[in-house]
Order: structure tokens, then C-alpha cells, then sequence
């Protein structure tokens, strides 16, 4: 019975682990130009870091953070979900043993970008950088332990439970 | 796997597609319209062809990923179909900047490789409208990019449909 919890949490870790350096990866593309600045890697590879980029944002350079002159890759609010999701899947590697939560806390998690959308598009407060990465690191954070813990409950916790029996 | 159960990913690969592509409508969802599509896909076939629930991982992760290649497909198409028409997109213009700031710099052989194919891309895109490297670059990119997302939407989607999840 020890074997089996000790191999569940071995699981539960390299997959943390495997998470967290993915999305890290993840996050240096699309800061790389602002980490390294001047590298010619970066400067060759910025057209190419751009189209990649663009698939999932639409890049707008007023809505963008410049970090020390170099702009980021991808908007205030895809930052901020980023960002949300590399803080927690580093956090899940030292602490969160099981996840456990409902389905209120992602519509929770959505409603602040939803209605920041809404309300900016509408004209009631002007866009601002800051609230988009506020909102957005909310979200990513929430959303990366739903993704998570789903997988871990379909996958590791499965193939676990074969162990034990 | 058969028809009716791909017709979902179908269409919302479609329609993420089609909203990635027109200008302006990537400002409201960004990065969550290939998850949403996913999450719509699932929806999709939970009504139209009544799958019981629990939605189980495999089915999740089998519409994520097809609503993605669908994306993939279809967002390459209009890319390359509107590149063909303008002569020009977001790559183009993104390299004489690149060009006049590596000139500053000493490259190094494979850079100097890199940066020799993109001008190359570059020239056929604005000749002839059309380049297979950068076809191909695109549809690989965005497959890859868009599977990654398409993954987790689907298991998004299993969340919400599965209402509690047990974790």
C-alpha cells in the first residue's frame, strides 16, 4: 500500500515537472528578444517567433508589454495567463498534493476576462495593461490546475490504482 | 471513429478558424478560441449525437485534437489563400526590420542559412504570392501550436460537461 502511494506521487511529480518546463519553454519564446536582448538568435528567429506566436494572439503593440525596449510576443492578457499557469505549475511541483475543486471556480476564474472584455470594448473604463495581466494571470493559474488535476484523475490516478490492484 | 463523430471537431475547427483569420475578432478570445472550439466540439456532440456522460479522457482528448487539425487546415488555407491574393502578410512585413537589425551583427553560418531562407520565402511570397517553405512552416507551426490547445480545451470541455469533475 506504501509502494502505491509512494509510485502515485513519483507519477504526480514528473508530470508536474514535465508541465512547468513545457510551459517554461513556452514563456522564453515568447519573452526571448526581452530576456536576451541584442542576440542575433532572437532577432533572426523573430519573424519566425512572431508567426508562431500569432497563432494564438493577436499581438497588438499598444496592448503588449516592452521589457527593457523589446516587446513580448503575445498581449498583457495571454502574459498574464502565462504567467498564471508557470507560477502554479511550479507551486504544484512543492505543494497541492491531491487538487480538488468544483466547477464554480472556472466560471469564477473566467468572469473577471469576460466581463474586463466587455466592459473595455464597451467603452465604461479604458483598457489597461495591468487589469488584462491581472485577469488573465487569475485565469491561467485556475486553468492549469483544472487541466491538471483532470489529468491526473483520468491518467496517473488509473494507472495507479492498476498498480494497486 | 466515424463521420458523425468528427462532424462536430468539423465545425468548430471550421468557425475557429474562420475567427482567427478575420481581423479584429482575435482581440476578444485570443489565445482560448482554439480551447473554445474544442470545448464547442464536445458540446456539439454531446447533443447531436447524444453521447453519454461521463466524457472520458480519450473522447476528450480525441475531439481536442481533431477540432485542431480541423483549425490547422482551415486557417493555413485562408492564409495562404489571402497571402496569394495580397501578396503580402504579417511575415513580410515583419522582415526588413529583422534585416536592418541584423546587420548590425556578425551571424553565424546557420543564421546566415536561416536568414537566407527567410528572404528566400519572402521573395516568392511577393513575386508569385505563394511559397511552399513558408505553406509548409505555417501549417506545421500552427498544427503544433493549436494541438497543444486543442488538448486542453478538450479537457476543459470535459470538465464543464462532466459538471463535477472529482478532482
Amino acid at each position: 500500500m506504501h509502494l502505491f502511494f509512494k509510485k502515485a506521487a513519483v507519477l504526480k511529480t514528473s508530470l508536474r515537472s514535465i508541465f512547468f518546463i513545457l510551459i517554461l519553454l513556452w514563456c522564453i519564446g515568447f519573452s526571448f528578444n526581452a530576456i536576451f536582448p541584442g542576440s542575433t538568435f532572437g532577432i533572426v528567429t523573430f519573424p519566425i517567433l512572431k508567426r508562431i506566436y500569432g497563432t494564438v494572439c493577436h499581438q497588438r503593440i499598444e496592448k503588449t508589454f516592452f521589457l527593457d525596449g523589446s516587446r513580448l510576443l503575445v498581449c498583457a492578457r495571454c502574459t498574464g495567463i502565462y504567467t498564471g499557469a508557470l507560477i502554479f505549475s511550479l507551486l504544484s511541483i512543492f505543494f497541492f498534493k491531491r487538487l480538488s475543486f468544483g466547477i464554480k471556480l472556472l466560471y469564477a476564474a473566467m468572469l473577471p476576462i469576460f466581463f474586463d472584455v466587455v466592459f473595455t470594448t464597451l467603452g465604461i473604463y479604458p483598457y489597461t495593461k495591468i487589469i488584462a495581466f491581472i485577469t488573465g494571470l487569475f485565469f491561467g493559474s485556475v486553468v492549469f490546475l483544472y487541466i491538471l488535476a483532470a489529468i491526473e484523475n483520468n491518467f496517473v490516478d488509473q494507472k495507479t490504482n492498476q498498480y494497486g490492484s | 471513429m466515424d463521420r458523425k463523430s468528427l462532424f462536430p471537431s468539423l465545425v468548430a475547427g471550421f468557425g475557429a478558424a474562420v475567427l482567427t483569420t478575420v481581423p479584429g475578432i482575435k482581440n476578444f478570445a485570443c489565445c482560448l478560441l482554439v480551447p473554445l472550439a474544442a470545448v464547442t466540439a464536445l458540446f456539439l456532440d454531446h447533443k447531436l449525437n447524444k453521447t453519454r456522460l461521463p466524457i472520458t479522457l480519450k473522447s476528450a482528448l480525441f475531439f481536442g485534437f481533431f477540432t485542431a487539425l480541423f483549425a490547422t487546415v482551415f486557417s493555413t488555407f485562408f492564409d495562404v489563400l489571402i497571402t496569394f491574393i495580397t501578396h503580402t502578410n504579417d511575415f513580410i512585413q515583419a522582415l526588413p526590420q529583422t534585416e536592418s537589425m541584423v546587420k548590425q551583427y556578425h551571424l553565424d553560418a546557420l543564421l546566415e542559412q536561416t536568414m537566407e531562407l527567410l528572404k528566400q520565402m519572402a521573395r516568392d511570397i511577393q513575386s508569385t504570392g505563394f511559397s511552399p517553405l513558408y505553406t509548409f512552416g505555417i501549417f506545421f507551426s500552427n498544427f503544433i501550436i493549436n494541438s497543444i490547445f486543442g488538448l486542453m480545451g478538450g479537457i476543459l470541455g470535459m470538465t464543464f460537461l462532466n459538471r463535477r469533475t472529482q478532482i
